[in-house]
Order: structure tokens, then sequence, then C-alpha cells
């Protein structure tokens, strides 16, 4: 290669165009990268929606391409929740299913025939990409300079961090897939608007949160990080005229267009998170028309005055607030909501949301997995906001406070932080790498020289600058610490990627609806009991018949199965899930007569003891006690399922309660004839059974899949010639009706 | 000949009632008087068999304890002032006894026979005779035990327990007294630093203006965060634990565990390995003297690697399986 040659790819960069082209190409790489590494699941597995969640969705927008968007928003479901039915038009958040719906129509228009199934699978990859864009813009925005580098970064690391892979893989069709990227957009529109002072910018934000809300719960943290920006920004004295036209725009039509949402509807002015929103709002009103007063007379007495002033107002208001919450006129603070401040609230009061997992605190090793080298990147990066400290700096420092208390505290918000540490992360590492990568070194100075540059810049950024900024930048000096320092963050970057689709691969592409296993030969084996069962209940049941399961396999049931539900993954109605959890906790005696009155026709359990498959029903039989001990605390009691030394067992050792009650049975039944006597083993809890297998009276077993995962009963019908079950079942295995047989067994305790 | 255990038993039961000549009514009265004195009724083991003595009219809970230091029984000193306040409050609103309930504590250093006699091997146990005779007799003489599997509980919440077996009796609510020292202290301590904060305000203006606090705050509080500070607070995890060989172990096995300990130093290493980034940004591009910046480049770029080599090793321990690690701590 000649000097000419070198000099001319080295100039290749310094066009304008070329820049931009690059950047677009760069841009798109990513893109592609983001979307590539979410494609592990449909390759392994095949294009299937996973998990729970996901499955209503997908049943929801089949009903909305089938319908058309009016019926949908009056859908009434009347095949979950048995008996009380829902309204589902109502109830969720449209946002996903609708997206969805548009690109199917779009791509028909085009006469492109896509199957809305793919169309799920592939959505959340195809935000992705979207969102590395957004994170993009955003921390350019971070940026003076006009070198794209921050930006770029921070594109990457949005595109492949497993902190957001996490929940956007291919088939995890849930309301996360679009939501995060409407999250980081609306942000990089929110400072936009307060950077420029825009009405038209503010107008877009407002747009784009109110898309936010139409697609995920989650929308409430903007609805408090924004008022906090903006309060922060007060406190600071740096209120200005932009503030409040971007504040007041987005405020007053973001507002609007979330009250346009029948699920949220007038919670924008009642509930206590939506608060601080409404209260910015006011007291921005109050400090523009102290500060105009101010600038229209002047005065310096007016100063304390107007703080005096504003500041009582504020109390006011605040004491308002106390007291409407407190008359009730303000809707008290949600569960959810309220067990991210009192930890302990959720554990005591409400333990179905104490019993989802994603519901539980953040233990470091999480935090690492999901986050890799940009969690200790992090610090760093907001260390370099406090440097220049301008308004949207201020955004990114409370931004990653609030964030990362919130990750602390509940393992599904570590989604909610992970933009602001890509971010953070990217300024960063893209401030070494800028500081490194210069190839001209500086002329080594003569000493005079420099103290006095030194002493000079001291006194010009002593006030108000960072201690480790005080002195001006010289540049590096040898070839050797550049050398060193690229290579070393090569090394973490290469590693970084490494760990990225190391952790994809393994942790986040699981269906979970299809399970994988390795052979001894090393081969992959499928084990597919779920679709089996779904499918059988589907070609076997008629169409109306009653499913009871627990409310985890709701959304899949109806989805897969196609079956009414008893209580499904969205869990709004308490009872009805505690009425389920005593009917599974009791014994078949008592369940019997809730099975009836539910008009129960199949009950469907989870059992993973032959296969291992620690997931299943009888590891969440607890959760299952402690809800239904809620609502019944006299007839269910935790205690009675523990061992008087305190512990669990489903063993020979197993308590009384826990041995009679339906879930035992149902999951245990027949299953010793499977080993070789006295051999029958469960293979999750490690444990060796009794010999003789638990009896069902009412029950009879319908189903049971290949692995023995899913076993699904019918219950019985009324006995023909009027007799209880018990002495029906009791009859069929002819045992005779005499007192010494009935002296066994636990039959007993009914005679008495 | 089945009706004979029955009928023994229940003619032993009455002589053992009748041993004890005093009837049902009498007892009440005496227990109830002294505990108007003073609730809840401290007991022993001859006073305890007496109270609980069946036939009884009347409602017993009896909370059997191990308050010496030597048990070591946290739980039991935790919930000891809130089973007091129950008893206090319960007896102050119910002075004419129309609850028929009596309060009783018994502690293991007085009671030894009967922690015995009950074959306990755990304590608080707080058990609740229910009468066996009389307008509200229940249909099992035995008693009900109250767990304490959820931890310390509140007087409120056993208030709610007692009240869900005593249906139709009045059920005192529990009043807390008013703490007067805590009000006078957060008094005093408010108006104390009022003060003090208007006095040195010229001194801490600087102090609240100053970037280099705020900057220290926040960094200070994202490494609590993101070290799982957070998870120590809610589950109560221990500082260190015992590895089971006489050691410590200051690393939890598992994924989803961890010790407060371990955290500390992950927050530690994290505050390392950002103070070393910061300082190859900020910090050495602008050291004039070439050779003395040759020297920190090199130095923070080999803490760098190092401390991220050791929180890769350290995050394998936690995780098995983790495949990617650099030198030296392979």
């Amino acid at each position: 290669m000649t000097a000419n040659s070198l000099e001319a790819l080295a100039s290749a960069g310094k066009g304008r165009s070329t820049r931009t082209l690059l950047r677009v190409v760069i841009l798109c790489l990513i893109a592609g990268a983001a979307i590539a590494s979410r494609l592990f699941s449909v390759i392994r597995f095949e294009s299937i929606i996973h998990e729970f969640d996901p499955w209503f969705n997908f049943r929801a927008t089949k009903y909305l391409v089938a319908n058309g968007f009016y019926k949908f928003w009056d859908w009434f479901d009347d095949r979950t929740w048995h008996p009380l039915g829902r309204v589902t038009g109502g109830t969720l958040y449209p946002g996903l299913m609708v997206t969805s719906g548009v690109i199917y129509h779009a791509l028909r228009t085009l006469t492109i025939p896509v199957d809305i199934r793919n169309i799920c699978v592939l959505l959340a990859p195809a935000f992705s990409g979207l969102t590395a864009f957004a994170a993009y813009l955003l921390t350019n925005e971070m940026t003076t300079t006009d070198s794209a580098s921050a930006g770029l970064l921070a594109a990457l690391f949005m595109g492949i961090t497993p902190g957001y892979i996490s929940r956007s893989v291919a088939g995890s069709y849930d309301n996360e897939a679009i939501a995060i990227f409407l999250l980081v957009f609306t942000f990089y529109l929110w400072i936009k608007a307060l950077k420029q002072g825009s009405m038209l910018w503010g107008a877009l934000c407002a747009l784009f949160y109110g898309y936010m809300v139409a697609s995920w719960g989650g929308y409430a943290f903007i609805t408090c990080l924004l008022p906090l920006h903006a309060f922060v920004l007060i406190c600071m004295g740096r209120y200005s005229s932009r503030l409040y036209v971007a504040y007041c725009t987005w405020y007053a039509l973001g507002t609007l267009a979330s009250m346009q949402i029948p699920f949220v509807g007038f919670l924008p002015v009642k509930t206590s998170e939506h608060m601080p929103a409404l209260g910015i709002f006011g007291f921005l009103q109050l400090v523009a028309f102290l500060s105009y007063v101010r600038s229209a007379i002047p005065g310096r007495q007016y100063q304390t005055f107007l703080w005096l002033f504003a500041g009582g107002t504020f109390a006011v208001a605040l004491a308002g607030l106390v007291i409407a919450t407190s008359a009730g006129i303000i809707a008290p603070w949600g569960g959810r909501f309220y067990s991210l401040w009192d930890t302990s609230y959720a554990k005591i009061h409400i333990p179905i949301i104490a019993s989802v997992s994603e519901h539980q605190p953040t233990a470091w090793p999480a935090f690492f997995f999901d986050l890799n080298l940009l969690i200790w990147l992090f610090p760093a990066g907001v260390y370099l906001c406090f440097q220049n400290l301008a308004d949207e700096h201020v955004f990114i420092v409370v931004y990653a406070l609030f964030g990362s208390y919130f990750a602390g505290v509940m393992v599904r918000l570590m989604l909610t932080l992970t933009p602001v540490v890509c971010v953070a992360a990217a300024l960063a590492i893209s401030s070494v790498l800028d500081t490194y990568l210069v190839a001209k070194a500086p002329a080594p100075p003569q000493v005079h020289n420099a103290e006095d540059a030194s002493e000079a810049s001291v006194k010009k950024a002593s006030k108000g600058g960072l201690k480790s900024t005080s002195k001006p930048v010289v540049g590096v000096y040898s070839y050797i610490s550049k050398g060193v320092v690229v290579t070393a963050m090569t090394i973490y970057l290469l590693l970084f990627v490494l760990h990225c689709t190391w952790v994809t691969s393994n942790a986040y592409s699981s269906p979970s609806v299809v399970l994988a296993s390795k052979m001894p030969d090393g081969s992959q084996h499928i084990i597919d009991d779920y679709r089996e069962a779904y499918q059988w209940l589907r070609q076997n049941t008629r169409e109306d018949a009653k499913i009871m399961s627990w409310w985890d396999y709701g959304y899949q049931i109806g989805g897969m199965a196609d079956r009414p539900t008893l209580v499904d993954n969205n869990t709004w109605n308490n009872t009805h899930i505690a009425t389920v959890g005593k009917a599974m906790s009791s014994r078949e005696e008592v369940s019997y007569p809730i099975m009836r009155q539910h008009e129960v026709d199949y009950v469907l359990v989870v059992f993973g003891g032959l296969l291992g498959y620690s997931g299943d029903d009888i590891n969440k039989f607890l959760w299952m006690v402690r809800i239904a001990e809620g609502i019944w605390p006299d007839e269910i009691k935790e205690r009675e399922f523990f061992t008087p030394r305190g512990e669990y067992r489903v063993d020979g050792e197993a308590t009384e309660a826990m041995k009679n009650s339906l879930m035992y049975k149902m999951s245990y039944y027949n299953y010793n004839a499977l080993f070789p006597p006295g051999q029958a083993q469960d293979r999750v809890r490690g444990v060796r059974l009794p010999d003789v297998g638990p009896t069902l009276d009412t029950l009879e077993e319908a189903y049971t899949s290949e692995n023995w995962i899913i076993r699904i009963y019918k219950v019985k019908d009324l006995d023909n010639l009027g007799r209880d079950h018990t002495s029906a079942a009791a009859f069929e295995r002819g045992h005779k009706k005499k007192k010494a047989t009935k002296k066994r067994g636990p039959r007993v305790l009914r005679v008495e | 000949m089945r009706w004979l255990p029955a009928f023994l038993s229940v003619s032993l039961l009455g002589a053992a009632s009748l041993a004890a000549k005093v009837s049902p009514e009498e007892r009440f009265r005496e227990f109830h008087a002294k505990s108007l004195a003073s609730a809840p009724i401290k007991l022993a083991d001859s006073s305890y068999a007496k109270l609980t003595n069946a036939p009884r009219d009347y409602t017993v809970a009896v909370l059997l304890t191990a308050l010496d230091t030597r048990y070591g029984c946290q739980l039991c000193r935790e919930f000891q002032p809130e089973w007091d306040l129950l008893s206090k409050s319960w007896i102050k609103g119910d002075k004419s006894g129309e609850s028929r309930l009596i309060f009783g504590t018994l502690d293991f250093s007085d009671g030894r026979d009967t922690f015995m006699g009950l074959g306990l091997q755990t304590a608080p146990v707080l058990m609740f005779f229910p009468p066996t005779v009389g307008r509200h007799a229940a249909a099992s003489p035995d008693p009900i035990r109250y767990d304490f599997t959820n931890g310390p509980q509140t007087a409120e919440q056993v208030h709610a327990w007692l009240s869900r077996y005593m249906p139709d009796r009045p059920h005192p609510p529990v009043k807390r007294p008013i703490n007067w020292m805590k009000w006078i202290t957060t008094f005093v301590i408010t108006s104390g630093t009022l003060t003090a904060s208007y006095v040195a305000w010229p001194y801490v203006l600087p102090v609240v203006q100053n970037r280099n606090v705020w900057a220290a705050i926040s960094l200070l509080s994202i490494l609590l965060f993101t070290s799982g500070h957070m998870f120590n607070q809610i589950r109560k995890v221990p500082y260190v634990a015992g590895d089971g060989r006489g050691g410590v172990s200051y690393f939890a096995a598992g994924f989803q565990n961890q010790y407060g300990m371990e955290t500390q130093v992950v927050a530690a290493m994290y505050g390392v390995l950002s103070f070393a980034t910061i300082s190859l940004a900020l910090t050495v591009p602008r050291i004039a003297d070439p050779k003395a910046q040759g020297v920190a480049v090199l130095a923070w770029g080999g803490i760098m690697f190092l401390m991220y080599s050791f929180l890769l090793s350290v995050f394998r321990v936690k995780n098995g399986g983790y495949p990617f690690s650099l030198p030296p701590f392979m």
C-alpha cells in the first residue's frame, strides 16, 4: 500500500456525505446484528410463540385481524374467567395488537401474504433494530461534538445487550417488545423538545407517549421520570421558557392521549402514581407566572418573596394531595406500585404478586449477567455527564438513579434500566476511545509553559466544574499508551459480544412451551408435551368444556387448546384464583362441589417428577395454598403442608393435608405403576415415593402426555345411583361395605 | 367394650377436676382478677395446669416463650412487647371479663415440664384453649397452635387470629400507647436540625451546590443499587455464612443468592473499574509530563485488567457454566 492510498483512505472519512453514508451502513449492520441474535429460538425450534402472556396477545391479535378494530374494542370474552368472562377490549393495552394488525394489513396491501403468526413472532426482533436507532439518537443528544462514536456504540450496546434481549427474542410477543423502543424514543423526543423549547417536538413526544401508554403498563415510568427531571432542573435554578414549553406541551397532549385508552381512562387524574406529573405541571405554571412578574417588576426583594410564594403553594398542594388521598377521592396506591416502595408489603398483603418470580428483587449476578461490562462502565458514564451538566445530562443522571433503584427492587424493571446503562456506558467508552485513538501526539511541553496554562485554567474552571477536569487537556503522548488502552478496550468489547451471544443462546432463547434436552449421544431431543396435551384437548373435548388449571397455564389453554378456562394470567380477580387454589389444596370431598359449581369438565396439572422438570405444579403448590389461605384462613392452612420439622415433603412422610390434597393426588396418581414396586421416584424433589399411590374418587384420568408433564383429569358426573363418589369408587374397587374396611384410610374421617 | 377407655378417661378427667376442687367459674374469676392487676399473667407449671385444666368455660391464650438470653430466641424477645400490648389493651377494654379470655405467658425457665410434656422444640408458641363447656364451648377441646412461620408478628395480626376463633364475643381493639418519647425526640431533633441548618446555611450552600458532591452521591447510590443492595434489604440476607467446615464463606452458592459482604466486594470492584475508566478518560490526558502519563496509563490499565479478570472469576463462582475468563484469574 502506498502512502498515497493510505492518505486517500484516511481522508475518506472526512467528507460530510461519506460520514453520513458510513453511519447509515453501520446502523443497518447494528440493526441486522440485533435482529440476528434474537433468532436463536426460531432456528433451533421453529417459529412459535413463547411462554405464557404472549399466547394471550397472539389470540387477541388473531381476533383483531379477523374481526376488525371496532369489534376488538368491544370484545367481551366469555371463554376466560368462567363463569365471569372478561371485558377484554377494555382491560388490555391494545398497542401491540394494533401494531401487528397494521403491519399485517400493510403487507397484504403490498400483496405480500404473511401469516399473522410470523408477524407476531418477528415483531420483537424488528423493533429491537428500531430501539438501537432510538438509542443512537438519544446518545447523540448527549454529546457536544458532531462525532457519532458514542451514539453508534450506544446503538450497538442496545442492540445486543442481554438485558433487553431477555424480553425481545423472536416469539416473545409481549408488550415490552415494542414498549422499550417507545420508551427510548419518547425520551429522545423529550430531550429534543427540552433543548429547543419546541412545541412541535413536545407534541411528537406526547404522541409517542400516548403510543407507549397504549402499549405497556410501564408507561408510569415515563410519567414519573419526566416530572422528576423537570423538578430537578427547577431546583437547580435552571427554569427556562424552553422547559415550560416542552413540559406543558407534553403533559397536556400526552395526558389527553393516554386517557383515550379505555383501560387507563381517568387514572391520570386520579391515582397517585400520576400525581407527580400533575403536581409539576401546576408548579411550572406558578414558576412561570412568578418569573414573568419578576421580569416585569424589578426589585431584589422579590426574589425572596417569589421563592416563599412558590414553596408555600407547593406545600399547600402537597397537603391537598395527602388529604384527597386519605379522603378516598384519589385512588390509593396500586398494589404492584406500592410493593416497589414498601418492600415487605407484597409478601404480607398480596401473595399473588409475591408469587410471580418477575416481582422478586434482583441479586447482583443478574445485573452482571444482563449487562456484563456495561454495568461498571455505567457509573463512569454518569460521572462524565457531570462534566458539562447541561439539561440533557441532568436527565441521564436522574434516569440512572431512578432506574437503578427500581431495577434493584424488581427483576423485571432491569428492562427500563438497560437503555440508560447503554447510553452512559457508550459515553464512557467513546470518551476513552476518542482520547486514545488520536494518531497525532502532542508536542512535549516546556515546563514553565504548562504550569502557566494550568494555573490559568484552574482559575477558569474552579467555578462549578469537576475536580478531575480542572486542568487543560494535553492529549496522550506515547503510542505504547495508546496501543495498550485501545487493545484492552477492544478485548473487553469482544468479550462483551461473546458474552451477549452466549447468554442469549443459553438463557433467553427457550420458548418454554417446547423444552429441549440432550440425548446421551449429544443430539437434541425435543420435549413437546405441552402442545401434545393442548392438541389432545382441542380434539377430544367439547368446544365449551371448561378446563381448570393453575393460572399460569390459562393463556396457553385459551390460545393453543381454544377451551374456556377458569383463571388465567391476567390476575385481576384474586378471589377467583383463590377458589382454584382452594380446590387444588383441599380434600376431594371439598374440591368436588367447588368444581361442580364452576362447571369444570377437566382439570389440568403440570407434573415434572418423571422428567425432572422443576417448574411444575407441586413446586408452585405452596403459592396456591398461600393465596387460598388469604381468603379462607380457617379452611386452608399453610402450616399443615409442612411436616412438624418444617419441611415441605412429598414422600411417605408428607403431611396428611398434603397427601389428601387434590393437587398431590392428581400429580402422583398411578405414578408408581411406572416403576418396579418400591422404587417410584420423584426426580425433581429427589425423593422415593410411598409404595401405595393415592386414589382418586371424584376424578378419572383422561390423558397423560408422553413425559408425564401434563396430566388431564375428567371430573366425574354425579353417580347414577345417587351414591357419593367415595362409596361408588369403593364399590368399583370391590370393597364390601363392612365396617372393618371403613376403619382404614382417610374415609374414616368422613364417617364421623 | 370400646366404651370403657373413653368412659375411664372421662371419669379420670372428672376426678382430676374434682381434685382441683375449684369450679371453672371460680378459676376464671381468680385469674381474671390477676390479669386486671397485670396482664398477661406470668404462669408457672402448676398455674398453667390449673388454668388450662378441662372443663373450662372460658378461653385461654398462652404464649410459651423463652425470654432468657441463654436460649438466644430472637423471635421471642421481638414478639414479647407486642404480646404484652395485646393482652393489656384487651383486658383494659374488657374489664368485666365479658369475652372470657385469659392471657398468660409461660417462660421456659418457669415451665420446663410443660414444654417437655407438649414436646415443644421451638419457641415461641401461642396456644389457644377454647372453652370445653358453657355457652362458647368448641367442638374439640384440643388447643389450637398459632404459627410464627412468617417471622415476628404484630399485635394486630394476633388479635385478628384470636377474634376469628372467638365469634360473637367482644374483641377490644389493640390500642397502641402514644410514644411520647418518640414525639418529643422527633420534635427536638427537627427543630435542632432546622436551627443548625439556618445557622450553617452559608457554609452548607457551597457544599449543596458543589458538583463533585453530587457526582459522588450519585455514583455511590448507583453502585449500591446495581450491586444488589436492595436484595439484601428485602430478603434480609446474612452478612457472611459458615461453609459447613468451620470456615467462613463470603460468596453464596447459586445465581439467585448472595450475602451482604459479597455485595460490598462486588460494589468495590465495580467502583475500582469505573474509577479506572474515569481516570483513563479524564485524568490521564491532562497529565503534562510524558513520563508520568505513561506510568499512569500502564497503572490504570493494569488495575482495570486485573480487576475485570477477578470479577469474571467471581462471576464464574456464581454461575458454574460461565465460559469466559481473562488472565491471570482463569
